[in-house]
């Protein structure tokens, strides 16, 4: 499935993160249709053409992980979103994310907003935008209300715009609903799985899908060969707004353990689990997660959640669309501050637990930046910044082997590192100057403090060096040989001032002391980085 | 750039290919003994090989057979020298002389493989007799003549082929993946099989043709005499004691503001002592933050070089000429003062970790389908142990002394499928830390709690991060034993080497 999937892309080729890293969770909950509608092109002159939809351009400018003060060359990229009242608008978060101007343009391409982010949900891959201003032709367009959720089979209609402003309408129908990370990796949400023939037409990129009249949900993905296609459910939709609506974007909730399957005959006899039950494995809680809150332990077995069983793969059974991963029962309809119930075996007892869900807490290494500019720190020539996965992602083919070791160890045992730090700090580099002979091949490693005192993240460091030592030197304490090092606070000073005159155009970026919610979203990854294949995280 | 060793090997030669070939006998009949008197040439012998690669991807199974040729010359009495990887995992060894047909069986006597040298002796060392002993001599003049004479590919007769010397430098012998030595670099021509060969300078061995590089022109590399005398000099007892090291790693001291900071003179002298390998030589008498001054008293730049006769060498060029127990003088610098140290010298703990392993059936231990090896560089490579897990345990192997607990580090490799392991594929190429509780240390101690200590209902293996332990029935692993054994051809449960 991985190979096959790609995204509905037409006017550009982008990076990694956009053909992402879709789970291969398809096949397991893919339910047989009676019968797949015939598809059809419905031509701008057919009557039921909704007026509801715009064209989003965006300009796309990443920042480079490896010269962090620098960003990529812009991309363009342009989609279709969706209007669902006079001034807001639905799209993908993967067609609006490190933005750095965006618009709403009509079909015809004869008339245009600016426009803003309002909410973004990275992981749920969803974006509500509005004008800048004055809404101009949008005053003109019918908003769409939000469809009720629809059955496995339902017919679906999903809308595109050619270059010269026609509607295309494409029927196609649901064949299953499946959970689906559909933008970052690790992230799975609702989604259903269409069956129909698509075309690929400007502005491809995250189209539309309705159903009798009404908004259903965001399609962001399309496999030519088997005309499968994703659509983001409207339950997360729902929830998405009510929490975007409300002022403060909380984000979707998380339990904070991670979770095993329980298929392995020997290890559910060892657990005393029945043999044809099913049941998940706890192998680890986050501290101060809503899922220690409530006294779940290592150990325990998750046999249900608000009353759904699971079965020994995670699995419970949906009402109206069958199988679905048990994550489902913690994001899709539920939002912060909700209880669910926990039912657990521990020593061969069931027991009941109450967990109230809390917004993800930003993680120590985060996992994706979004629209947020990498921090770093220069001192000296030497080049210090905050871990996260991208920088390490950023070493391309076989990453995990070409990134430093040190790093990779840290991103993969965080808990080593979490108590006395809110990020990792590391000396990334060393721009070779007068002040760094002998250290010019330093890099990748972890910087646990300065002139004495421990670092917790960039900015105390780069306040730990704004005092000069009485002796003039400042030292900086690495993780691993040498240990230390020594700047002499004078030289290093004048050797930035080259850095500036040569055209770097600041020695530091960091970090705003206080996150919103919604800037804490920007920046939060999984509760708990997945840190093997069969371990999966919630 | 990609150094290749000097031997030409013979990927599975078939045997009926040797049949085909001219029958030897037939040739020594007619042979006589040289009339003239023996030269230098015919004491350079071709080495043939057939080996057996021990495969630690399936450690049970026999190994691949091939082979290959190589060259060796005659250094005393029935003391042929050549290269270590020329007879590394061999089977069987045979020898012929220039002119001669006559393929002579050859036996090990000593292999060093941290250095790619082994001394080879004939079964019946009478067809040697009346040839010279080529005489070992000194370093050579940069820019010298060299003659490097072997039996390389190209041909089936003697080889002699001339240049100069381009570079005596210290660098990486890739046969054991883990040693650096002096070196000469020659311009030469030298191809596979002449590995083992001499490099000659007047009438005197200069070197052993060792390895090039695939990547560039002209460049051959040989070991030099002083690496040749430190080897014949380590067997004398009868036993090859390997290279010394101190233990220690350190830190150039260029930089103005830390050589400041630690109250050193503008003067390019020391280094700093960043790491001490505990139970290594330097354990107990160096300490992290010393700053090493001289060596056997030579002074150390802030390079970490030392000067001598002249020659600028790196501080462990001292070590690389001394032997187990033999003393080195450092002077350092610990709080201000000057102190200094006697270093009794032994060898480092750990070595299949880091070097390759020649000659040895690989170790394992096979229990209700799931396989467990101790972590050496061949099965590294044989199950792409790539792993942050591991590599992290690897790099602080020595420095964090993770040996002294866990003197082997233990890897569950593979699991066979069958109806106890079949949901266990996650669980391989994982570090296995406790079994039934108790903490491991090595291959044997696993053995005991797997299969000698009386065993509780369900047998627990837990692992280095992993989110839960693997778990297995002990009454049921008899009989799956048993079955995968005979489907897989499993010899036995275990091989815990000798």
């Amino acid at each position: 499935m991985k190979t096959l999937s790609y995204t509905l892309l037409a006017s550009l080729t982008a990076t990694g993160s956009l053909l992402a890293d879709t789970p291969e969770e398809h096949s397991a909950a893919l339910q047989k249709v009676q019968l797949t509608p015939t598809t059809e092109l419905v031509g701008e002159k057919e009557n039921q053409i909704l007026d509801s939809f715009v064209r989003v351009n965006a300009t796309i400018q990443t920042f480079n992980a490896g010269q962090p003060w620098q960003r990529n060359n812009p991309q363009r990229r342009s989609g279709l979103g969706t209007l669902i009242s006079p001034t807001e608008i639905i799209t993908a978060a993967e067609m609006v994310a490190n933005q750095t101007y965006l618009e709403l343009e009509s079909a015809d391409s004869s008339q245009s907003v600016q426009a803003k982010v309002v909410a973004i949900d990275y992981k749920a891959n969803l974006a509500l935008l509005s004008p800048v201003g004055d809404p101009g032709f949008l005053a003109k367009k019918t908003p769409l209300e939000i469809a009720k959720p629809a059955k496995i089979g339902d017919p679906v209609n999903v809308w595109q715009f050619e270059d010269n402003g026609t509607t295309l309408k494409t029927t196609a129908s649901i064949r299953a609903v499946d959970t689906s990370a559909t933008f970052l990796s690790g992230n799975s949400f609702l989604t259903y799985i269409l069956k129909g023939s698509m075309q690929s037409a400007s502005s491809s990129f995250t189209l539309p899908a309705t159903r009798n009249g009404k908004f259903l949900g965001v399609l962001t993905s399309y496999d030519s060969d088997d005309q499968i296609s994703e659509v983001i459910a409207p339950e997360i939709i729902e929830t998405f707004l009510r929490d975007a609506r409300d002022g403060i974007y909380e984000g979707f909730p998380t339990l904070g353990c991670a979770i095993q399957r329980t298929e392995d005959k020997s290890f559910r006899q060892y657990l005393g689990l029945s043999e044809d039950g099913g049941g998940l494995y706890i192998s680890r809680v986050k501290p101060d997660s809503p899922a220690d809150k409530a006294g779940m332990k290592k150990g325990d077995v998750l046999l249900a959640v608000d009353g759904s069983e699971l079965d020994r793969r995670g699995y419970f059974q949906h009402p109206d669309y069958g199988p679905l991963t048990w994550t489902v029962l913690i994001r899709s309809g539920k939002t912060v501050g909700d209880t669910i119930s926990l039912t657990i075996l521990r020593d061969g007892k069931e027991q009941t637990l109450s967990a109230t869900l809390e917004a993800t807490q930003p993680p120590l290494i985060p996992r994706h930046i979004n629209d947020s500019p990498p921090p770093f720190l220069i001192k000296g020539g030497l080049v210090f910044q905050e871990l996260s996965r991208e920088y390490l992602r950023a070493f391309g083919d076989n990453w995990t082997t070409r990134a430093p070791l040190p790093l990779m160890y840290a991103m993969e045992n965080p808990e080593d590192y979490e108590e006395e730090r809110n990020s990792i700090v590391f000396l990334a580099r060393v721009l070779p100057n007068p002040a760094t002979i002998g250290y010019d091949r330093l890099g990748g490693m972890i910087v646990n403090g300065a002139n004495g005192q421990p670092v917790k993240d960039i900015a105390e460091l780069a306040a730990l060096l704004e005092k000069t030592p009485a002796n003039g030197i400042h030292t900086i304490e690495l993780d691993e040989a040498p240990g230390v090092i020594y700047l002499d606070a004078e030289i290093s000073d004048q050797v930035d001032q080259q850095f500036l005159q040569q055209g770097l155009p600041t020695l530091s970026r960091l970090p705003e002391k206080k996150l919103s919610p919604a800037e804490v979203e920007t920046i939060a990854a999984e509760a708990l980085g997945e840190k093997t294949e069969t371990e999966e995280s919630e | 750039m990609i150094i290749r060793t000097l031997f030409c090997g013979l990927v599975g030669l078939s045997p009926l290919a040797a049949q085909l070939a001219p029958p030897a006998e037939t040739v020594a009949l007619v042979e006589k003994k040289p009339a003239q008197a023996a030269t230098l040439f015919d004491s350079v012998l071709r080495i043939e090989v057939a080996t057996q690669n021990p495969d630690y991807g399936t450690p049970w199974n026999a190994g691949g057979f091939s082979g290959g040729n190589g060259t060796g010359f005659l250094i005393g009495p029935n003391q042929i020298l050549t290269n270590a990887h020329v007879v590394s995992n061999a089977r069987r060894i045979l020898v012929t002389q220039r002119n001669s047909a006559r393929k002579l069986p050859a036996t090990i006597q000593h292999i060093a493989h941290d250095c790619d040298l082994a001394l080879i002796s004939l079964d019946d060392p009478a067809p040697l007799e009346g040839l010279i002993h080529l005489p070992i001599g000194g370093m050579p003049e940069l820019d010298s003549e060299v003659r490097a004479i072997g039996y390389p590919v190209g041909g089936d007769r003697l080889s002699v082929t001339r240049g100069i010397v381009s570079r005596i430098d210290f660098r990486p012998y890739s046969h054991s993946r883990s040693d650096s030595h002096l070196i000469i670099q020659v311009d030469a021509a030298i191809n596979p099989g002449n590995s083992g060969g001499p490099a000659i300078q007047g009438d005197k061995v200069i070197g052993v043709a060792f390895q090039g590089l695939t990547q560039a022109d002209n460049t051959g590399y040989i070991i030099p005499t002083p690496v040749i005398n430190r080897f014949l000099t380590d067997i004398e007892d009868g036993r090859y004691d390997k290279y010394m090291d101190l233990g220690l790693t350190s830190f150039p001291l260029f930089n103005p503001a830390m050589r400041k900071a630690l109250g050193l003179p503008d003067d390019d002298r020391g280094v700093l002592v960043t790491g001490i390998i505990p139970d290594g030589p330097c354990d107990g008498f160096m300490q992290e933050n010393d700053i090493l001054l001289a060596i056997d008293g030579n002074p150390i730049d802030s390079a970490g070089n030392i000067t001598v006769d002249g020659e600028t060498l790196v501080l462990h060029e001292i070590v690389e000429r001394k032997f187990a127990k033999d003393t080195v003088k450092l002077d350092f610098l610990r709080d201000g003062s000057r102190q200094s140290a006697e270093i009794i010298l032994k060898p480092l703990p750990g070595a299949p970790i880091f070097t390759v392993i020649y000659g040895e059936r690989p170790e394992y231990i096979f229990y209700g389908g799931l396989v467990i090896q101790p972590l050496t560089l061949n099965a590294m490579s044989a199950h792409r142990l790539t792993g942050v897990t591991i590599r992290h345990l690897t790099t602080n192997y020595l420095n964090k002394a993770i040996f002294r607990e866990r003197p082997e580090i233990l890897v569950l490799t593979r699991v066979e499928s069958d109806e106890l392991t079949a949901n266990m594929g996650g669980f391989t190429d994982s570090v296995i830390n406790t079994i039934n509780g108790e903490k491991v240390r090595d291959l044997k101690h696993a053995y005991e709690l797997l299969y000698e200590k009386e065993q509780p209902e369900f047998t627990v293996i837990e692992f280095e991060n992993m989110g839960r332990p693997l778990v297995i029935p002990s009454a049921k692993v008899e009989a799956v034993n048993q079955r995968l054994m005979k489907t897989n051809n499993i010899p036995s449960n275990h091989y815990l080497g000798e």
